[in-house]
C-alpha cells in the first residue's frame, strides 16, 4: 500500500507516539522550568510588564545572605525523620511479607495514612498537638508522663520535630508498600537454597535480601531526600512558619519571597538552587550507595 | 544492564516528577491561607498604596469637577462590564442584587460580578498576562508608579473632593482608584464578659486596660484573642505604632530612617505591651494553638473577651452568634493620657482597568457601587464618601467617643522596595517581639536589616 521502507515507517510511528507526550513535556516542564531559570536572572515582581535584568545579582543574594541558607537547617529534622522512617517502612514490609494472620489488615492500616489529603492531615494533626485540649497531651497525662508535655508546635526546639514526625507517619506506608512488592520479587528458591547451604534468618536478610532491593532502597532515599528538602504543605498550613521562624523551610521562605514579597526573581533563583542542590545531594548518595558496584 | 539504565531514567523522571508536584502544590495549597474573609482584606489593606502630594492634586480635582456634571449621560452607558471581587461568600446573593440594581438603573447596560478566590495572587497574574476585568480591586502591592500602567484615571467621576484616602492611590496628579470603604482600628469586645468580671466602663488608659485583663483572668476569661498563630491578625499592633508615633505615614517615615527600630520608639512601645500581655497570660494559653475561625465563636459566647482588630470584625464575631447589643468596640488605649485615639485604614483600592472596552459603563458602575450600592455598610465599613455616616452601630457609638483619628497614609515605593527586599513582615515583627528571648536584641536584628536592606535598596 505504502511505499515507505520499514525504517521510515518505523521512525513515523515512534515519532507520532511520541509527539503527545512529548509535546505536553515540552509544555508543562520543560518550557517552565527554562522560563524559571530566566526570571532568576531578572527582578520581576510578579505583574509588571517589564522583566529588568539583573544578572547573578539574585544569586549572589542567597549566599550572601544567610537567613535564606539557614532554614535549610530545619529540613534536616525532617530528613533524619525519613531515615527512620525508611527503617520503619522496611521492618514493617519484612513483618508482613511472611505468612500473618490479618496481614492485608495490617497493610491497608498503615498504608491508609498516605492515601489521605496533606491539608487534612495537617488540619488533624493540630487537634492532636493542641498544647490545651489536644489528644497527644491527654494521651501523655493518662499514662503519667506529665513532664514531657509542651506545647508542640509553640516550642522552637520542637516544633520541627512535631512536623517532621507527621510527615514520616503519612510516607510511611508508602514506602512500606514498595518494599513489600520489592520483597515480593526475590525468588523464593534463593531462600531455599541458602536454606539448604545453612543460612541463617540473618544473613538471609544481610546477603540475599538486602542486595535484592539496593535499587529499591535508593529509590526510596531519593525521595526522602528530596522530600526532605522540599517540605511545604506542613509549615505552611500548620505554623505559617512559626513560632517566629523556627518552622520556616527552604520552599516555605521561596513561596512568601515570591507572593508576600513581590520578589519572583529571587524567588525563582532559589528554586533554581534549590534543584541544584537537589541534584547535588542525588549524586553523591548514588556514588555512596553504588560504590563497589559495578554497571 | 538495560534494566539498570531503564531504572536510572524512570528515576531521573520521578524525582523531576517530586519536584513538578512539589511546585505545583505550592501553587495550589497557596489558596488555602487566604480565606476569602474580610480578615484577609484588611491584613493587605495597607500594603502599597504611594501617597502623593496635595498640592499637584487639587489642579486636576477642580478640572473634574468640570466635567464631571455632564460626565456618562445614560445613553452613553452601555455594554457589560466586569467587576472581579474578593467575596466568594456573597456572589450568588447579595451582589447580584447589585447587579439587578444597576440594570435597573441603566437599562443599557449590564454589570456582573466575578468573585475570585486567592484574589491578590490571581489578579497579579492576570496583569502579568494583561487580562484584567473592567473593575477590580487592586493588590496591595502594586505599586502606586505602575498604576498609569494598567488603570485608568477617575478624576471625571467629579468624586474628588468627597471621599476619604483619595491621595491614596494617585500617582501624578492623578485619581487611580476609589477605596472600597475603611475600617478603625480598636477593641473589639463582649460586653457580658466584661460584666462577669465586674468591669463596668470601657478602660480609657493602659494602666486600667491592664487592670480589666487582670479581672477578666481572674474570672476564667481569656482577655484577648491574638490569633497569633496565624500572623496576620496582629497587623493591628503596627497600626497603633502609627498612634504611639502621631505619624500618619509612619512606614513612610522610616523608610528615610537607618534605624528605625529604637528602643523606646513606636514600634518597642506598642509590642511591649503585647509582650506584657503574652508574659500576664492575657492572651491564649498557648500562643501555637490559636484558632481563627474558633476564636470568633469564643469572643461571641464570652470565653474570650477582646480583640485588637479593625471593626469588620464585629459583624463577624455577630454572624457567629453573639446578639449585636452584647458587642462593644472602643479605643485601644494605648498610654495613660486618657485621650482616645484611632487609626483608619482603607480597605481594597477600586480601580477600572485601561483596556476595558466599556469606559463610560465601567465608570458608571464604579460611581454606583461607591455612592448607592450600600456595599460599605454591608461591610461594616466607613464609608468612603465623607457625607456618609457609618450604618454599624458600634462604630458610631465608637465614634460618639470622639478619638482623635489618624487616616492612615499610603506606602510609598520606597518604603515597599526596602520592606520588600528585606522581608520586613509587621506582623512577623510583632511575633518575633514577644517570642525573642530578649525583646532589645530582636529591635537590634530588626535595625541592622533594616538598614542593610535600605543601602541595598538605594543601590
Amino acid at each position: 500500500m505504502f511505499s515507505l521502507s520499514y525504517n521510515v515507517q518505523r521512525m513515523l510511528i515512534i515519532s507520532s507516539f511520541l509527539f503527545l507526550p512529548l509535546l505536553l513535556l515540552a509544555a508543562f516542564s520543560f518550557y517552565p522550568a527554562l522560563y524559571l531559570v530566566w526570571l532568576s536572572f531578572t527582578s520581576w515582581d510578579g505583574y509588571s510588564p517589564d522583566k529588568p535584568w539583573v544578572g547573578m545579582a539574585n544569586y549572589k543574594e542567597i549566599f550572601e545572605n544567610r537567613e535564606i541558607f539557614g532554614v535549610l537547617s530545619h529540613n534536616l529534622a525532617y530528613f533524619i525523620g525519613g531515615i527512620v522512617q525508611n527503617i520503619l517502612a522496611l521492618f514493617f514490609a519484612l513483618l508482613l511479607s511472611r505468612r500473618l494472620r490479618g496481614r492485608n489488615a495490617f497493610r491497608i492500616v498503615l498504608f491508609l495514612p498516605y492515601i489521605l489529603n496533606s491539608v487534612a492531615i495537617a488540619y488533624m494533626f493540630t487537634y492532636v498537638f493542641d498544647a490545651q485540649n489536644g489528644s497527644l497531651n491527654v494521651l501523655l497525662t493518662a499514662l503519667g508522663l506529665e513532664g514531657l508535655i509542651t506545647s508542640w508546635l509553640g516550642n522552637k526546639h520542637v516544633v520541627n520535630i512535631s512536623l517532621a514526625f507527621i510527615s514520616m507517619w503519612k510516607f510511611m506506608g508508602f514506602n512500606m508498600v514498595i518494599y513489600i512488592g520489592a520483597l515480593q520479587s526475590i525468588p523464593e528458591d534463593l531462600y531455599e537454597a541458602s536454606k539448604i547451604d545453612g543460612a541463617s534468618r540473618f544473613q538471609a536478610l544481610r546477603y540475599i535480601t538486602l542486595p535484592s532491593i539496593r535499587r529499591i532502597l535508593e529509590l526510596s532515599m531519593l525521595l526522602t531526600v528530596s522530600g526532605a528538602l522540599e517540605v511545604f504543605d506542613l509549615p505552611f498550613v500548620m505554623t505559617k512558619g512559626g513560632p517566629a521562624g523556627a518552622s520556616e523551610t527552604f520552599v516555605t521562605k521561596t513561596v512568601q519571597t515570591a507572593f508576600n514579597f513581590n520578589n519572583y526573581g529571587l524567588a525563582s533563583a532559589m528554586g533554581v538552587v534549590l534543584l541544584a542542590i537537589v541534584v547535588a545531594v542525588i549524586t553523591i548518595q548514588r556514588k555512596v550507595i553504588l560504590r563497589g558496584e559495578k554497571e | 544492564m538495560r534494566g539498570n539504565q531503564i531504572l536510572k531514567k524512570s528515576v531521573a523522571l520521578l524525582s523531576t516528577a517530586v519536584l513538578m508536584t512539589a511546585m505545583l502544590s505550592a501553587c495550589g495549597s497557596d489558596n488555602n491561607a487566604n480565606e476569602s474573609s474580610n480578615s484577609t482584606n484588611a491584613s493587605t489593606t495597607n500594603n502599597g498604596k504611594a501617597a502623593t502630594n496635595d498640592s499637584t492634586d487639587n489642579a486636576s480635582t477642580t478640572n473634574a469637577a468640570d466635567s464631571s456634571t455632564d460626565a456618562a449621560p445614560a445613553d452613553d452607558v452601555k455594554g457589560k462590564v466586569v467587576f472581579a471581587i474578593n467575596r466568594t461568600d456573597l456572589v450568588e446573593t447579595k451582589l447580584k442584587e447589585y447587579s439587578e440594581q444597576f440594570h435597573t438603573k441603566y437599562p443599557n447596560a449590564t454589570l456582573e460580578f466575578e468573585a475570585i478566590k486567592d484574589y491578590d495572587q490571581t489578579i497579579k497574574i492576570r496583569m502579568a498576562s494583561n487580562e484584567l476585568p473592567d473593575i477590580l480591586l487592586i493588590p496591595g502591592t502594586v505599586k502606586n508608579s505602575d498604576l498609569p500602567t494598567f488603570f485608568s484615571p477617575l478624576d471625571d467621576l467629579g468624586l474628588n473632593d468627597q471621599i476619604y484616602f483619595k491621595d491614596n492611590r494617585s500617582q501624578d496628579g492623578k485619581l487611580y482608584a476609589i477605596s472600597s470603604g475603611s475600617a478603625a482600628m480598636g477593641v473589639t469586645y463582649n460586653k457580658k464578659a466584661f460584666a462577669e468580671a465586674g468591669i463596668t466602663d470601657v478602660p480609657k488608659t493602659l494602666d486600667e486596660f491592664l487592670a480589666d485583663c487582670e479581672k477578666l483572668k481572674a474570672k476564667g476569661i481569656v482577655p484577648m484573642a491574638t490569633n497569633f498563630k496565624d500572623k496576620w491578625p496582629l497587623y493591628g499592633w503596627d497600626q497603633e505604632a502609627f498612634l504611639v508615633a502621631g505619624d500618619a505615614a509612619l512606614h513612610n517615615t522610616m523608610a528615610t530612617q537607618d534605624a528605625p527600630f529604637a528602643v523606646d520608639g513606636p514600634h518597642f512601645k506598642v509590642f511591649s505591651i503585647l509582650k506584657t500581655m503574652v508574659d500576664k497570660g492575657y492572651t491564649e494559653k498557648d500562643l501555637m494553638s490559636t484558632n481563627w475561625e474558633g476564636s470568633k465563636k469564643d469572643v461571641a459566647t464570652g470565653k474570650t473577651a477582646m480583640y485588637l482588630l479593625g471593626n469588620w470584625v464585629v459583624n463577624q464575631v455577630i454572624d457567629n452568634g453573639a446578639a449585636a447589643d452584647d458587642i462593644g468596640f472602643f479605643p485601644m488605649p494605648i498610654d495613660n493620657t486618657g485621650e482616645a485615639k484611632a487609626v483608619l485604614a482603607s480597605d481594597y483600592f477600586i480601580g477600572i482597568s485601561k483596556k476595558s472596552e466599556n469606559q463610560a459603563a465601567a465608570k458608571a458602575a464604579l460611581k454606583w457601587f461607591t455612592e448607592e450600592s450600600g456595599f460599605d455598610d454591608f461591610s461594616g465599613f466607613i464609608p468612603v464618601l465623607k457625607s456618609k455616616q457609618p450604618a454599624l452601630k458600634q462604630l458610631a457609638d465608637f465614634m460618639a467617643m470622639n478619638p482623635k483619628t489618624i487616616e492612615m497614609q499610603a506606602e510609598n515605593d520606597d518604603y515597599l522596595a526596602i520592606a520588600n527586599k528585606m522581608q520586613f513582615d509587621t506582623s512577623a515583627f510583632a511575633q518575633d517581639a514577644v517570642m525573642g528571648d530578649d525583646i532589645k536584641s530582636v529591635f537590634d536584628s530588626y535595625n541592622k536589616k533594616w538598614a542593610d536592606a535600605r543601602k541595598a535598596v538605594s543601590k
